[in-house]
């Protein structure tokens, strides 16, 4: 088989469909890319997914490193579409030879593939640069880290747990969270009782009721197995995830998922236990500015808690988010001063980042007091790899069917479980 | 009068027999930039093993085709492409003749009728999506509602989370979305038939029944071209709304070819084999649109 470069072809080829003048703007390996900076330009683009409630005060900080530096950066943002559409977008513009200089992504998986295909820059120079081993947490780096090469920094690190309202919570009887998955499942049973939802999850996209099932599967295999079988070092063919599946079921079965839950969009029901249409969802810290504040509800109506796994260490799902450099941009220093300044716990508390992965940075308890007490309660908990970042999509995707069939009676937990033990094993083998 | 010379018109060539490239020469550089080189470049990256991000790839040959049988997903997208084609044609275009005949006769506010029946093609597709969604949602949507209050619990359904309804119910909107564009061809074709045609046929005892088959569907055969031709091409290429509806899901029971194009190529970073599902889509359609542009090329000549 033969290698062949993708500039290399499209050069050959323009220059022979339409001459030597369009080959030299499409071929060659010198160029910087349409929308990468050139070198020595004071103009920097940063592409990101923040929506309308935060986007305003990244501006504020970006204006504000401007202004000291000189500089001309441009923001642009694809809000609301989650992991779904936005690297799409990343990979269409870096592909089009128009990427910007910096752009924000999530960990593990999702963030990879730009890595491995070297479009982010190795940012090992200016991590020992600006300090960030020291400033950042390690955990946090590790997400951002490829192959041994740290081609992100990151700057949030979320965890995943239970958001609840309290008035419901109150109705069904119920005082405070459960401490037992036990009490949980008592708890969805005092809620549907009283006709009330308890969790509200949406199985569009499938990484939403994704969440779900992660947690269903730390709580019957636990940390150390629940990793083995994330890596693909465990079979997924054995009772542990046989169970978890099993308990998947249930919940829907005993209608404490909303009816049709599969068909949802995260988007409509997610936030409905702000709207009181449920009693809680599995969600991360950002919902109290997205959710809680947006609908103008004052945050002491809601509280969070860590899903009760019933297992040590007790841990959650999470993530982290951070921002890599186009390896193409010229004004990769520029950049890196750029991500420097943001990353400082100033602007960090500035821009009411929920769970900052700088030292120093911890949520303000008066701006996001839910977030504050998420971070303190558990923040220090270890956490395990959300599942559509421990796997490629692809092979997310073909998780999420599974779970799809699952819930609609065409696969029962066994089979389910060897299903799954054939998708990552043919993943860990590739 | 004395050395000049009569030219005869006929015999003056500016630019010789190259002058019809001469003004050729623009469009055909538009096409070949924009239609045919990205077409060839489709067609050898389908040939390669390129994950639509990196700077290399390999030439598999034709791997990625011989693939293309073994994935479960090609075979429920071509039946979910074929049930779709034919559902998304066949009900449009009856639908939208029959409101055309209606609407040609005497009817009151026939202009805001058109307007109405016309309406939802003009909208944007995601608010249509965005619409239908609502519409759906099992607990709190209009159509579950409905169905309860008259009685019929039973048929209230989750419309897109269950994979017997999923593809139907994405279908309805399309229908919806869609019925408008043929009435309006209709509607001018009927209106172009001459009135004597009905007249002699009512002398000669015609029933209406008979005077639809036997006057207004001959001559209607123009619009039934444009209308079959252009739907077929519609109903091909979907892929916004099941995107924006269901994004293929649940699981993949609603991928069609076109969504299970982007996915492979935008999502999996397997451009090599999506770009080979984007090949065989384009071969079926050509074939598929080869006996209307031999019927059209005939009904011109």
């Amino acid at each position: 088989m033969s290698n062949f470069t993708r500039r290399g072809f499209l050069g050959l080829t323009s220059a022979a469909a339409l001459g030597a003048g369009l080959s030299a703007c499409t071929g060659g390996g010198a160029s910087t890319g349409g929308g990468a900076t050139q070198s020595g330009s004071n103009e920097l683009r940063l592409f990101t997914y923040e929506g309308d409630e935060t986007i305003g005060l990244l501006k504020a900080q970006i204006k504000k490193f401007d202004e000291q530096n000189g500089t001309t950066t441009t923001v642009d943002s694809l809000p609301g579409s989650g992991a779904a559409v936005y690297p799409d977008k990343l990979r269409t513009e870096l592909l089009g030879g128009k990427g910007p200089d910096i752009w924000r992504i999530w960990g593990g998986q999702i963030g990879a593939p730009f890595a491995k295909a070297k479009q982010a820059l190795d940012l090992s120079p200016y991590y020992s640069k600006y300090g960030w081993d020291s400033k950042i947490s390690t955990t946090a780096i590790g997400g951002m880290t490829f192959d041994g090469v740290k081609t992100g920094v990151p700057f949030v690190s979320l965890g995943i747990g239970a958001w609840y309202n309290k008035s419901l919570f109150a109705k069904a009887g119920v005082s405070g969270p459960p401490k037992t998955y036990a009490e949980l499942e008592a708890l969805n049973d005092k809620l549907v009782a009283v006709g009330v939802t308890p969790c509200g999850l949406g199985g569009k996209y499938g990484w939403d009721i994704m969440r779900l099932f992660e947690y269903l599967l730390e709580h019957t295999a636990g940390p150390d197995l629940h990793d083995k079988l994330l890596t693909g070092a465990e079979s997924w063919d054995r009772p542990e995830v046989v169970e978890a599946f099993t308990l998947f079921k249930k919940w829907q079965d005993k209608k404490w998922l909303p009816q049709g839950a599969l068909g949802l969009d995260p988007a409509d029901i997610e936030p409905g236990y702000v709207q009181g249409k449920t009693a809680y969802t599995i969600t991360g810290p950002w919902t109290e500015a997205a959710a809680i504040l947006t609908a103008k509800k004052s945050p002491a109506g809601f509280g969070n808690f860590e899903l009760p796994t019933d297992k040590t260490p007790a841990r959650h799902s999470g993530f982290v988010e951070g921002y890599m450099i186009n390896a193409k941009t010229g004004n990769a220093d520029k950049a890196a001063a750029l991500l420097d300044f943001i990353l400082q716990p100033a602007a960090q508390k500035a821009m009411q980042i929920s769970a900052s992965t700088v030292k120093g940075a911890e949520p303000d308890p008066k701006a996001l007091p839910l977030s504050a007490e998420w971070s303190t309660k558990y923040g220090g908990n270890p956490f395990y790899t959300i599942q559509d970042q421990a796997f490629p999509k692809k092979q997310a995707d073909q998780y999420f069917s599974v779970q799809s069939d699952l819930l609609q009676g065409s696969v029962q937990p066994d089979a389910a479980a060897k299903k799954m033990q054939e998708i990552v094993s043919a993943w860990a083998k590739s | 009068m004395a050395g000049t010379v009569a030219v005869k018109p006929s015999t003056v060539k500016r630019g010789g027999r190259w002058s019809p490239w001469l003004f050729a020469i623009p469009a055909l550089a538009v096409y070949v930039a924009f239609l045919v080189y990205p077409a060839l470049s489709s067609l050898w990256f389908s040939l390669t093993n390129w994950d639509g991000l990196s700077a290399t790839y390999k030439f598999v040959g034709l791997d990625n085709y011989f693939k293309l049988p073994h994935d479960p997903v090609v075979v429920s997208a071509v039946q979910n492409n074929l049930i779709w084609t034919v559902v998304t044609i066949a009900v449009p275009t009856v639908i939208g003749l029959l409101l055309a005949i209606a609407l040609n006769g005497k009817v009151h506010g026939k202009p805001i009728l058109r307007l109405i029946f016309y309406t939802p093609a003009v909208l944007p597709l995601v608010s249509i999506a965005s619409i239908w969604g609502w519409l759906y949602n099992p607990q709190y949507g209009a159509i579950n509602s409905f169905l309860r209050m008259i009685g019929l619990d039973g048929l209230a359904q989750a419309w897109l989370g269950q994979d017997s309804t999923a593809l139907w119910a994405v279908m309805v909107p399309a229908i919806w979305l869609r019925t408008g564009f043929p009435m309006l061809l209709y509607l001018a074709a009927l209106q172009g038939i001459p009135n004597e045609l009905y007249e002699a046929a009512t002398v000669d005892g015609a029933t209406k029944w008979q005077q639809f088959w036997h006057v207004t569907m001959p001559s209607l055969r123009p619009a039934h071209y444009i209308v079959l031709a252009l739907s077929l091409i519609d109903s091909f290429k979907v892929f916004d709304m099941i995107y924006a509806m269901t994004y293929g899901g649940p699981g993949t029971s609603t991928q069609v070819m076109g969504t299970w194009m982007y996915f492979n190529v935008f999502q999996y970073y397997q451009a090599g084999y999506g770009t080979a599902i984007a090949v065989v889509i384009t071969l079926v359609a050509v074939a598929v649109g080869i006996p209307y542009v031999r019927s059209q090329t005939r009904e011109a000549s």
